[in-house]
């Protein structure tokens, strides 16, 4: 096949057919890009690797974000996924180093990834930081937090925090997951 | 004069041997002790040496140190979620420390004989 072949106007298929058959495909293209897609937000995708499902995915069965009174369940995309198209994607893509690290095993044992915790939660916390901690806030919000129902001194922390114009990735770091241990707390002595 | 000189070189030792005693010999471990309090935002509220909204620890492991039910005492305090009583008088539950695997007491009592022995 030419090159002509691909440029040159046709003369056998009607404007009509051609853009229909456009909008068609475009239909078809973006609904399996979507759902697939789609399909990598699932826990069970993110757990389909040892590597996850070892190590943070145990962590994260004992968190409240998994089991909790009111049985509201934030699952992995939840917390490390953009809801909005755009992030999702740019996410998306960024993960792809992942795969690349699937390959090359980087993180294929319990130790290997204790050896790489902190620099990938380090990645992680500043991703976060960097989207002012915007996945925990679809869920969480300073103003809808209440004076009455939450205990005076978190309520009092959350309050300076927000006139800081601090995000929850500041103070909440190891939430549903092990903190790494070389990760030192601000005020510790 | 030779002899007090002699006694004075002693205080270091005994002073090492006094901190051995009190964390090493009870097999405290002190980093998964300072792990499981990070975790767990210990040190949001408590410093080791500053007031904060809580207590400093050592300010805790003075106040309990020579009484028998020390141990029993804070670790009924981190795991019953008990009212614990605040600077400006006001009062709330004390936040349930955590362990992986879950309510493992050795971890918990780890980090209480940590606290004490500072």
């Amino acid at each position: 096949m030419d090159i002509g072949t691909l440029t040159r106007p046709s003369a056998r298929y009607s404007l009509i057919a051609l853009i229909a058959l456009g909008f068609v495909s475009g239909i078809l293209f973006w609904g399996a890009f979507n759902t697939a897609m789609e399909a990598t937000n699932r826990l069970e995708f993110c757990i389909g690797c040892h590597e996850m499902r070892d190590t943070v995915y145990q962590e994260y069965k004992e968190s409240i974000h998994y089991s909790n009174r009111t049985g509201v369940r934030a699952i992995c995309s939840d917390c490390h996924v953009p809801k909005d198209w755009t992030h999702k994607l740019l996410r998306k893509a960024n993960a792809s180093f992942e795969v690349w690290g699937k390959i090359i095993g980087s993180i294929d044992t319990k130790e290997k990834f204790e050896a790489k915790r902190m620099e990938l939660a380090t990645h992680e916390w500043q991703r976060m930081k960097a989207r002012d901690s915007i996945e925990c806030r679809n869920c969480h919000d300073f103003d809808a937090m209440s004076s009455e129902l939450q205990k005076q001194t978190p309520y009092k922390k959350h309050m300076a925090a927000k006139a800081a114009g601090k995000s929850c990735i500041d103070c909440h770091k190891g939430i549903a997951h092990k903190l790494p241990k070389e990760y030192e707390e601000p005020e510790e002595q | 004069m030779k002899n007090r000189k002699h006694k004075l070189g002693l205080v270091p030792v005994v002073a090492a041997l006094t901190w051995a005693f009190s964390t090493a010999a009870f097999g405290v471990d002190i980093d998964a002790a300072k792990a499981l309090a990070t975790q767990n935002n210990c040190f949001k509220c408590h410093s080791v040496t500053r007031e904060l909204d809580g207590p400093a620890y050592k300010k805790v492991a003075e106040k309990y140190r020579g009484k028998a039910n020390a141990e029993t005492r804070l670790i009924e305090h981190i795991t019953s979620g008990e009212k614990a009583k605040f600077a400006d008088g006001h009062e709330e539950e004390h936040k349930i420390v955590k362990t992986s695997p879950p309510k493992d007491m050795e971890q918990i009592r780890n980090l209480v004989q940590w606290i004490l022995a500072l």
